[in-house]
Order: structure tokens, then C-alpha cells, then sequence
């Protein structure tokens, strides 16, 4: 989104993740006073305490997101830098961000207590069909709850933020502005608001999905936005960058080829796998499956 | 800040007869090679050993400085994974030295020309990208060279490679753990080739043609230049920097690992480019020196170091983007 | 009469608008010929298809009688012989004025990298060439008294007599110039017409938008005039200011823009 506005590739947005994922395991550890050994609690409770943890990881991010904006790129954007000069700052805000918590937590680990009972809804161990002499395999199938969640929660976000975009009037003013940064200053659109606004639902989302992660994986590190702000780069690419739909079947496509990759090469070659995918996709589908060229010139 | 220190010392070199600015160059390059005798001075470094740390971090960085900026400042392509070049420099001298009866000054080439190789390689799908995709897909690739190494067994994996030979003696000159002057020479002879040639190629066509595709490339292209060409030899040239670089310090460290050639270190010289002067020979000497050799002499840089390069980022773009000694900005005729 | 430019059914389509539908143009040998039309009619799309910014959807380009421009790089256009200037005045700002012709100059350079860097005698031999004819090219337009300041300092019309010699530079053999008189006051507009007239005595052809109509009658050859993308005239300047399609295209009597 914050692309698709500016032109302009967040580096920064990695760190912001990380910080939501942080801010996740304060709020249930320092505010609810949950330790690492508590049981996973149920009912009313986890719900109200899953949502505040959610929305305390929203708005570090969403409002982290904004103040990224004003201190390292609005500046920047004012005098008309170019491309380079600001990527160059948005690199050097992702170090200082990520550099502070790691001087902070003297790069250890932070641990979230499972709250979320890990409940498996379907558990299927997987077996072959036999039809006379030839063998099907079925493999093992499971879905367990909290990933669900998380499943049901992008698909609803999606149709949320594509609704937005298409009808509320904020919404028109950010696709007014990707379009036309000139023409929609003229038009009457507060420029610093909506840049602003695309920054915060941008962090919004972050603060989500950083959310998520945190519930499942139970820990998080300083480092922990580089290698996903990667993934969730190639994801963006892979759609299509500029494109919200896109960026949501991006991230289904690579997450499954992520596996594949796994599997078929072994684990340790997973982190290559997204860069491998990004660079093969700016070769030969720079437009990614939906989204505009790369390439243009612009005469 | 209107006082612009490029501009002053160009008109002072402009108006100096050729005498004088042949003793200005003398006097500069015999200071230079003397630093490795001031280490008893408050030059000194309290954690490493003065003269190791002139060759790394200084003297290898005021060189990759120097490659980077033909790829970043003058052409104005954003690669952040130049620490892969510097890594196959040193890998090739890592395991021609220990498997080959090959010494330092026959590798070298061979490092040269195989960083060149991988320069181009990774140029020609990739030049035609738009920057903020070239800045991803360099850093990419970055990453897949040290992911590479990690994983490869047969060239050390995760424990690397050790008992790099030292370089055979030179002259008499020795190239020892204890005595580092040899390399730091040897650095300070690559750094001299280097600026020599970066400032002949400047003056010349592939100067033009680099600060064209900087300052419009579209617009280069339709005057004829052959951006593609270019952007690839300035690819090439950097990485034969980067490679020359990693050949000297394997030599030198006698031990290479994959964790000492993170994308921190691509981030690192990009500073110092970014720092001293985009495009500026002088001023990305300038800015590495610096920016290498503080955190040595001031311990409490050294903890915050990457944190500092972050901000000095940050602050330069948003305060002075042109570095603290800018490109040429003077309004003088062309040296031939 | 020799076709310098031949525009053969030449569509352009991106997405769903088109920009150019089935034009066909010529420029002969020699000649100076006007492209006009109101605003969005597809002129600068003209030039963005010959100079291969884009690449037509449908039809040929014919340069020269030979070539054909559809599918070249831009520097290959550029080789064979093809320069413009642009509507919005795009100098390289951060090099001085000779620096901006010598560069567009070195198309026509043979030496190549090692030359370059070993001073080789045929490298140090185009140098000097270079610089002679560019400094040539400045005082033909009446800059060489700027040669030396930097292209964004320079005052506006010396950035567009630049843009000129710097197309010059690239010693073409057609030259585009898009609008080139915006933003000058009418004994400028006089100026730049002797100097347009100058340029093909000179033996250059030249293919020119503006909107200014009584520069464009004052020099002319011939006129097209293009409307919604599609060509509605061809042909001398007094024929054209009387054809009522084109009377109609731009809702009343050409007036004297800018």
C-alpha cells in the first residue's frame, strides 16, 4: 500500500512488524501479568485479552509507521530527493530501529506465554488407498486452531481494507494520490493526511499480522522483521506490487512454494527460496500476476 | 552549508602549476604510506593492533568505498549486496590457498576476475530493474552467497576455511601476524590503482555515461548512451574492487567464515559512500577513514556501531545528501 | 523526394486507451514539418514511438527508407541517426553545458572502455574531437558563452537552445523538437524560428510540435495535425489553417497559445 502511494519501498516496515510483535509480549506479559508457564486460558478472558494484545501491537505499529514517515521520508519527499536518497534513509531507519531493540534486549529472545491453546480441530494421520495395484497416497492433514485464525482473520482483513480503498473517502484520496500526487493536491486532497493515513493503516496491518505471528511461534527476536519483511516484500511482488489483492494471493503462492522448497531441498535453503522466487519473478513477470511494470520509462 | 570543501580544494588544484601539484600528490601519497609508523601517536588503537586495523577495517574499506561509489554514487545504482564480491574474493583465495600450490600473487587475478564474473552475471538480468528493485535484488544476492557458504560443506560450511596461507615475501617485505605494514602496502598500492584509474575513466566517456545514467537514464538512453554497457562495467569494476579487497583480507586474517560477510558489511560501506560524498573519490576516502576508524579508537562507537551507521544514514540523507564533500559541482572546463 | 521518416498504420494502444489509431505520416528529406493538434492529441506519442520509448502496438516505422525503428533499442534510434528534445526541459542539470553535448556526442565515438582508461591514441584523438565540435555546436546555438556553467543554473532559454545543441550533438540526421518555443515572449519565438530555419539549411530534417501558430506558419514546409489520435490534415501551412476539421478540432480560431 505504501507503494502503491509513493512509490516508495518501506524497508522500514520490517522493523515496525518486529516492534508489533514486541509490543504483543509486553502487553501480555507486563500489562496482563502473564509469565512464560501459564496454562492457555479459555473463554471471555482470552478472548478480551487476545484482542488487547492485538490491538496494542496495531497501534505501535500504526502509530510507529506514521512517525517513521514524518522523521526519515516526509522531509525527504518536500524537497523532491530522489529514489536513491530515500531508500538510503528508509535503510538507515530500519537500522537504527532494529539496532536500538537489539542493544535493549542485549539480542536475547523475548518469549510470549501460550495463551492460545494450541487445539488441533482436525487431525488426520494420513494413509494410502489401494485400487488394485496402484497406491494413492493421501498425506496427513491437520488445522489447528490458532492457525485458522489466523487464515480467517487475512481473508477478512482483505475484503475490509479492499472495501475501504474503494469506497470511504480516505480511501478514494489514497488511490487518488497513487495515481496522481499533483493532480490530487489539486483536486483538493490533504496530502500529508493521506500519506499519513496509508502509513497508519499500513501499520495497522503490520500490528495484525504481527500479532499473529507472535501467538504462534511464542517468541520473537530483534531480528525477526529482516528475514519475514523479505518474504512479505517477494509476497507483495509476486501479486503484483501496488495491487492489495495481489499481495494476498502473493503470500499464499509463496508460502507454498516456501514448502515445497523445503521439502524438496531441505530447511535450510528456506530463507533462499524467497529471495530465489523475487529475483526470478523481477526477471520474467516484473508485473507480477496483477500489478503495474516496473520497467516504464517515463518520457 | 554554502561552504563547499570539494570546490575550495579543486580551485586550489586547478590554479596550482603543474610542480606544485605534483608535490601536493607526493606529499600526500608519502603520508600515507608512513601511517603504519605512527602507531605510537594518539593515533593509536586501544582494541585491535594499530596496524591490522589499518588494513581492515581502513584500508579495505577506504577500497571497497571506492567500488561501491562507481556503483552507487557515480552511476546512482543502489546495491546492497556488495559484501558478496568481497566474499568470493576471499573465498577464492581461501580455498586456492589451502588446496593449490597457488600463492597469493597468482590468486589475486584469479579472485579479481572471478568477482568481475559474478559481477556481471548478476548485472545483466538485473540492470534493467528500477532502483528500489535493483536495491532488493542485489541484497538478494547478498545473502545467497553467505547462505551459500554456510551450507556448503565442502568449502567449510558454518566453520570456514583456515590456514590461509600468508603471502609469499615480496621484495623484503614480510607478511607476518605480528607485522602488517606488507599488507597494508599491498592495500594502500590497490587503493592508489584504484583512484587512478577511477579518475581517468571519469574524465573520459564512461565518466559521462555513468553520470548521465545517474542524473536521467532515460533521458541518457535517448542521447545514445549505452546504458545497459555501463551500468554492467560499472557492476563489473566494483565487484573486481570488492574481489580484489576479499583476496587481500583472507590473506591477511588467514581464516574466512560466512558471518564475516553479512549484509552489515554491505551496509557499512554503503555509509561510508553515502557519508564522505556520492561520487566523490575524496570524499569517500575521507568518509570511510572515518567511519572505519573511530569505532577502533573509541570503544563506545564500537558497541554502537552498526546503530551509529544507521543514523549517520538517516541524518545525511535528510541533512546533506551530497556527503560532506560533495560531487563535482564546479563550473570548470573538462581536464583531458 | 527522399521519406527521411515514414509512419506506416501506426497504432498505439496502453490498456484501454489509444493513443495513436492508424497514423500515417512522412517527413521528406529537407523539410520541416509541423506536428499539431490540441492537447492529448498524441503528438508527443509520435515522438515517444520513433525515439522507441514505446513500442507501437500496430504498424511499421521507416527511417531513412531502410530501417525499420520498431523493436530498436533507443541508443540503436539515436545511432541511426534520430534526436529530440522534450517538452519539459530534461538536461543532465548536474553537468555543464559542453559536458551535456560531449556526452551526446560519444555515440559517434568508436573507442570503448580500455581505450578510455589507457588513454589510447584513437580515445584521446575522439576526445578532442568532441570537444571541438561541441564547443562548434554551442556557438551555432548561442551558448558558448555558458559552456562552462552547469545546465540547471543556466537561465530558461539557454536550457532550451541546450536541449538543441545537445540533440545536435548527436549529429542526427532527423531532428524531433518537442515545443521547443514554450515559455519564451514573442522576439524569443522570432529567434528561435531563424535559428529552426538556420538548423535545416544546415542540412538537418526537421519534425517539430508547438502550439504557436504563427511560428509554425513563418517556417513550415508542410503541416499534420492530429486529433484524438488520428490524423485529420497533411498539408501546407495555408491549407491547413483553412481546413475546417481543424478549425472544429481546436473550437474556434488557432489562437496564439502560451
Amino acid at each position: 500500500m505504501v507503494y502503491g502511494v509513493l512509490r516508495l519501498i518501506n524497508f522500514a516496515n520490517s522493523e515496525v512488524f518486529m516492534l508489533g510483535t514486541f509490543a504483543t509480549i509486553i502487553t501480555s506479559k507486563n500489562i496482563f501479568g502473564y509469565v512464560d508457564e501459564t496454562e492457555p486460558i479459555s473463554g471471555i478472558k482470552l478472548v478480551y485479552t487476545l484482542l488487547a494484545c492485538m490491538l496494542a501491537s496495531m497501534l505501535v505499529c500504526a502509530i510507529t509507521g506514521v512517525l517513521v514517515e514524518i522523521i526519515a521520508y516526509r522531509r525527504l519527499r518536500k524537497t523532491g530527493s530522489n529514489r536513491l536518497t530515500t531508500l538510503i534513509s528508509a535503510i538507515g531507519v530500519s537500522i537504527v530501529i532494529s539496532e536500538t531493540v537489539r542493544i535493549l534486549t542485549s539480542s536475547a529472545p523475548a518469549n510470549n506465554p501460550r495463551l492460545l491453546d494450541k487445539i488441533y480441530l482436525i487431525s488426520y494421520m494420513g494413509t494410502e488407498f489401494h485400487i488394485g495395484s496402484v497406491r494413492i497416497p493421501v498425506s496427513a492433514f491437520e488445522v489447528r486452531l490458532d492457525t485458522l485464525l489466523v487464515i480467517v482473520f487475512a481473508i477478512a482483513l482483505l475484503f475490509a481494507v479492499d472495501r475501504f480503498v474503494k469506497h470511504s473517502r480516505l480511501g478514494k484520496g489514497i488511490r487518488a494520490v497513487s495515481m496522481s500526487e499533483q493532480n490530487s493536491q489539486l483536486m483538493g486532497v490533504n496530502l500529508n493526511k493521506v500519506i499519513s493515513s496509508t502509513f497508519f493503516i499500513a501499520g495497522l496491518m503490520t500490528g495484525a499480522a504481527a500479532f499473529f505471528y507472535t501467538t504462534v511461534y511464542e517468541s520473537t527476536k530483534f531480528n525477526v522483521g529482516f528475514e519475514l519483511g523479505l518474504a512479505a516484500f517477494t509476497a507483495a511482488v509476486l501479486g503484483g506490487i501496488g495491487n492489495i489483492r495481489g499481495a494476498f494471493f502473493g503470500g499464499i503462492a509463496l508460502g507454498v512454494l516456501e514448502i515445497y522448497a523445503a521439502t524438496i531441498f531441505g530447511t535450510q535453503w528456506k530463507a533462499v527460496t524467497a529471495f530465489v522466487v523475487l529475483v526470478l519473478v523481477l526477471l520474467f513477470k516484473p508485473n507480477g500476476l496483477f500489478g503495474e511494470s516496473l520497467q516504464q520509462a517515463r518520457v | 552549508m554554502a561552504f563547499n570543501l570539494r570546490d575550495k580544494g579543486a580551485d586550489l588544484w586547478d590554479s596550482s602549476p603543474k610542480p606544485a601539484r605534483v608535490a601536493i600528490a607526493s606529499s600526500a601519497m608519502i603520508f600515507a604510506i608512513c601511517l603504519p609508523f605512527l602507531g605510537g601517536t594518539f593515533l593509536n588503537t586501544p582494541i585491535s593492533s594499530y596496524e591490522a586495523v589499518l588494513v581492515y577495517p581502513v584500508g579495505l574499506f577506504v577500497l571497497m568505498a571506492l567500488g561501491l561509489n562507481i556503483v552507487v554514487g557515480k552511476s546512482g545504482l543502489l546495491d546492497l549486496g556488495y559484501v558478496a564480491f568481497f566474499a568470493i574474493g576471499a573465498y577464492t583465495m581461501a580455498i586456492l590457498g589451502t588446496t593449490t600450490s597457488l600463492n597469493f600473487w597468482e590468486i589475486l587475478p584469479i579472485g579479481i576476475g572471478l568477482a568481475m564474473l559474478s559481477g556481471v552475471i548478476l548485472g545483466l538480468p538485473t540492470l534493467r530493474l528500477r532502483g528500489d528493485y535493483l536495491a532488493i535484488v542485489t541484497l538478494g544476492f547478498g545473502e545467497i552467497v553467505r547462505i551459500v557458504a554456510l551450507n556448503t560443506m565442502s568449502i567449510g560450511g558454518p566453520n570456514g576455511i583456515a590456514n590461509i596461507p600468508t603471502p609469499p615475501k615480496f621484495l623484503s617485505l614480510e607478511y607476518t601476524l605480528q607485522n602488517q605494514k606488507a599488507y597494508y602496502w599491498t592495500v594502500l598500492f590497490l587503493i592508489f590503482l584504484v583512484i587512478w584509474m577511477v579518475r581517468r575513466l571519469s574524465s573520459r566517456r564512461p565518466g559521462r555515461a555513468w553520470e548521465s545514467i545517474r542524473q536521467d537514464e532515460d533521458v541518457a538512453d535517448l542521447m545514445g548512451v549505452r546504458t545497459l554497457k555501463y551500468k554492467i562495467w560499472a557492476f563489473a569494476i566494483g565487484a573486481a574492487i570488492g574481489g580484489a579487497g576479499g583476496v587481500v583480507f583472507a590473506a591477511k586474517s588467514m581464516f574466512v567464515a560466512p558471518e564475516m560477510f553479512t549484509l552489515n558489511t554491505s551496509i557499512l560501506i554503503l555509509a561510508c559512500v553515502v557519508f564522505g560524498g556520492m561520487g566523490n573519490i575524496w570524499g569517500v576516502i575521507t568518509g570511510a577513514v572515518i567511519l572505519a576508524y573511530l569505532p577502533e579508537r573509541i570503544r563506545f562507537i564500537s558497541d554502537a556501531r552498526l546503530l551509529i551507521f544507521g543514523l549517520v544514514l538517516v541524518i545525511m540523507m535528510n541533512v546533506r545528501a551530497d556527503g560532506i564533500l560533495p560531487r563535482k559541482k564546479r563550473e570548470k572546463s573538462l581536464q583531458s | 523526394m527522399k521519406k527521411v521518416l515514414e509512419l506506416k498504420g501506426v497504432t498505439m494502444q496502453f490498456g484501454g486507451v489509444t493513443a495513436l489509431n492508424d497514423v500515417n505520416l512522412h517527413v521528406n528529406e529537407g523539410e520541416i514539418l509541423a506536428l499539431i493538434g490540441p492537447n492529448g492529441a498524441g503528438k508527443t506519442t509520435v515522438f515517444n514511438v520513433v525515439t522507441g520509448v514505446y513500442k507501437v502496438t500496430k504498424g511499421d516505422i521507416v527511417f531513412n527508407g531502410e530501417i525499420s525503428v520498431v523493436g530498436k533499442k533507443r541508443w540503436q534510434i539515436t545511432e541511426a541517426g534520430i534526436a529530440r528534445t522534450f517538452q519539459n526541459v530534461r538536461l543532465f542539470g548536474e553537468m555543464t553545458a559542453l559536458e551535456n553535448v560531449v556526452t551526446a556526442g560519444d555515440v559517434r565515438s568508436k573507442s570503448g572502455f580500455v581505450g578510455s582508461l589507457f588513454g589510447l591514441p584513437r580515445s584521446r584523438r575522439e576526445e578532442k574531437a568532441n570537444k571541438e565540435k561541441a564547443m562548434e555546436l554551442l556557438k551555432f546555438m548561442g551558448i558558448d558563452h555558458v559552456a562552462h556553467k552547469l545546465g540547471r543554473n543556466l537561465p530558461y532559454g539557454d536550457q532550451r537552445r541546450l536541449e538543441i545543441a545537445r540533440a545536435l550533438g548527436t549529429q542526427p540526421k532527423l531532428l524531433l523538437l518537442d515545443e521547443p518555443a514554450a515559455g519564451f515572449n514573442p522576439s524569443e519565438k522570432v529567434a528561435l524560428a531563424e535559428t529552426i530555419k538556420k538548423i535545416r539549411d544546415a542540412g538537418y530534417t526537421i519534425l517539430l510540435i508547438e502550439h504557436d501558430m504563427s511560428l509554425i506558419m513563418g517556417i513550415s514546409d508542410r503541416v499534420v495535425v492530429l486529433d484524438f489520435g488520428s490524423k485529420i490534415a497533411d498539408d501546407s501551412p495555408q491549407v491547413v489553417q483553412n481546413d475546417p476539421r481543424v478549425i472544429e478540432a481546436y473550437l474556434g480560431v488557432p489562437a496564439d497559445a502560451s
